[in-house]
């Protein structure tokens, strides 16, 4: 799996390479237009991660010149520019998703699992950790092939969790998944802990190992 | 307030009554005096024509008395009685006031006594004529000076209102235009052309004035957006280096809590730099492009996503609106603005209290509990602070306010029955 970062905030980049070095990504990098440009004629990359305002040119310039060669690349827009239009032209021309700076990595993480999950039409769409299976389709949870009834937050959060396998997710990174932009408005997130609470009661419920497990004081981590 | 033309008005209105009353006596003695010296004159050429045609007639002593008696009888202005033993040897005026029986009044009369002589004997002539009476002139004139005094007041009204009309008029323009100014448009305005100097002056200065004020402003909110701007990185640099430290596995206890204690400000530098931007681009923006907005369900999903901070705070929510609220809007602008109402009501309501939403044609109106009102004035200032929590980042309501301008819409804000009441207008 190859991912294309282009992004002229070297520290930035630096980061994102890091955060998601646990993966089976191969990432390259491309910090301003020029460069941008001559990488996505040259290769074909399973997601690229955009940034609009580039050295030397514009994202969107980018994007229209990858989808007018008919590349399927899987693109995210992450902008510093928060506003809709942005968002509803990267989308119009092609973007698969947009995330606004500043964000959490494993937001990012998240999304780029789901972009890549999209464009590799698997058939099965299936997510299997240990005894536990989720149909991506029909977003039913199954351990050892009994049904687990899982709150619409409670899915989404357990996705996240396996999406970010490793790494502790802090309880705004959990928050700003759930709300999006709104965990922006408030200083407390408690409210998670209750989701997450229920989420390990009915994981407990069906003998599931403990792979959910609290770090004390900052968050939780998924671990097989 | 008091219109500076009228105050000259009122000036110049005493002092014409002043002079009016003024003229009533000072006509009276000048008509008088001319009437008195006119009559003497009249009385004096009666006397020398009588005394001229008597003298020249020769009439015997006893006919001269029966005639004069009869032209005593028949001519009551002008009677002649002999001198007798009287010793006059000069003319002499009197005014006199006779009973007059046709038209049953006193008539004054200004008379001339005189010496003539008739056939060589002194005789007493006294010719009189009637002179207009007093409180006759006095009321005439009167009634003139009122008349005509109505009609100067009357003309001081009229030319008022021409000369506030013509000559005051580029003055109340510039006045208009001046009221009609909003700095945060950032617009300099232009004046009508006058040419009287006072105006001009006063336009020119006034012009200068706003120019400054608006360049100084836009260099103002210019400094702010860039300002903010610059901070993004750095603040998304920050956030994804503490997520990064998290991951550390060595990371104890202690570090960890301070990771956390860190990641909180963050939180509120983030949030407050992220609605300055976003107020910034509000006073900057063009939002042309107008969706039909389904307010109901936007206020749907946007209580959807809210939901963890609800069931967090303990609070109720209520909503009471119809299902065909719809209205043309910028649905950036929609959503931001209904976004940064829902998340006042829940920052601010205290624990276990509820939130309502009634949504009514034309308006929609958010409530929830609070023990005292918030002082109104500088509730949707900038940075104001109406309360004493701390979690705010002193922008929300200023975005609804700039954003409310923007539209075209109002916002208000009540304190009804231990709710704080804020109230949308579209």
């Amino acid at each position: 799996m190859k991912i294309l970062i282009i992004e002229d905030e070297r520290d930035l980049v630096k980061d994102m390479i890091s955060y998601l070095s646990g993966e089976q990504y191969r990432t390259e990098t491309a910090f301003d237009f020029a460069s941008a440009m001559e990488k996505i004629s040259l290769y074909d990359y399973d997601c690229i991660l955009l940034d609009l305002m580039l050295p030397g040119g514009d994202g969107f310039t980018i994007l229209e010149a990858l989808r007018s060669k008919n590349k399927q690349d899987g693109v995210i827009i992450i902008s510093a520019k928060n506003s809709l239009e942005d968002k509803i032209k990267g989308l119009t021309i092609g973007a698969d998703d947009y995330l606004s700076k500043p964000f959490h990595h494993a937001e990012l993480l998240a999304r780029i699992h789901s972009v890549i999950r999209r464009k590799q039409f698997d058939p099965s769409n299936q997510l299997i950790q240990k005894d536990l299976v989720i149909d991506l389709l029909s977003k039913s949870v199954k351990i050892r092939n009994e049904s687990l009834s899982l709150t619409k937050k409670e899915l989404d959060l357990l996705l996240f969790f396996i999406g970010n396998k490793g790494r502790v997710l802090s309880k705004s990174a959990l928050a700003e998944h759930l709300s999006g932009d709104f965990a922006d408005m408030f200083d407390s997130h408690d409210f998670v802990y209750a989701h997450v609470k229920n989420l390990k009661r009915k994981l407990n419920e069906h003998d599931y190992g403990q792979y959910l497990k609290t770090i004390y004081g900052t968050g939780y981590k998924w671990q097989l | 307030m008091k219109k500076l033309l009228d105050r000259p008005f009122k000036v110049f209105t005493i002092f014409s009554l002043v002079i009016f009353l003024m003229s009533i006596p000072v006509y009276f003695v000048v008509v008088d005096w001319i009437w008195r010296t006119e009559l003497d004159d009249h009385n004096l050429t009666i006397r020398d024509r009588i005394a001229n045609q008597l003298g020249q007639v020769e009439i015997n002593q006893d006919d001269l008395e029966s005639i004069l008696q009869i032209w005593n009888s028949l001519q009551p202005t002008s009677f002649v009685i002999p001198l007798g033993d009287q010793k006059i040897l000069r003319d002499s005026i009197y005014e006199i006031t006779k009973f007059n029986e046709f038209e049953m009044e006193s008539d004054r009369f200004r008379g001339l006594r005189s010496v003539i002589e008739i056939n060589g004997e002194p005789f007493i002539l006294h010719v009189e004529t009637n002179l207009e009476e007093a409180y006759e002139t006095l009321f005439a004139i009167g009634l003139v000076t009122f008349f005509l005094f109505l009609i100067l007041v009357f003309g001081f009204i009229q030319l008022n209102k021409i000369i506030s009309k013509k000559v005051w008029s580029p003055f109340y323009r510039t006045l208009d235009t001046l009221s009609a100014f909003d700095l945060s448009a950032g617009k300099e305005v232009s004046f009508e052309a006058s040419d009287i100097e006072e105006f001009d002056r006063l336009q020119r200065t006034l012009s200068t004035l706003i120019a400054s004020n608006v360049k100084t402003y836009s260099q103002q909110k210019t400094f702010i957006a860039n300002a903010s701007h610059e901070l993004q990185t750095p603040i998304a640099l920050l956030k994804s280096k503490l997520e990064l430290l998290l991951q550390h596995q060595s990371l104890n206890e202690k570090e960890s809590e301070m990771i956390q204690a860190i990641q909180i400000p963050l939180a509120r530098l983030t949030r407050v730099n992220k609605n300055l931007l976003l107020l910034a681009k509000i006073e900057n923006g063009k939002f042309e492009d107008l969706d039909q907005i389904d307010m109901g369900e936007m206020l749907d999903q946007s209580l959807e996503l809210f939901e963890g901070y609800l069931e967090e705070r303990e609070l109720s929510f209520h909503k009471t609106y119809e299902s065909t609220l719809k209205f043309e809007g910028s649905r950036f602008l929609v959503e931001t603005l209904i976004t940064n109402l829902f998340s006042n009501a829940i920052r601010h309501s205290p624990l276990g209290s509820e939130i309502l939403v009634e949504g009514r044609q034309e308006m929609i109106v958010f409530k929830n509990s609070g023990k005292d009102p918030l002082d109104e004035a500088a509730l949707f200032k900038r940075f104001a602070i109406s309360t004493s929590e701390t979690t705010s980042s002193g922008l929300g309501l200023a975005i609804v306010k700039e954003i409310c301008k923007l539209s075209g819409w109002s916002i208000g804000y009540d304190f009804e029955n231990n709710f704080h009441v804020f109230t949308l207008r579209f």
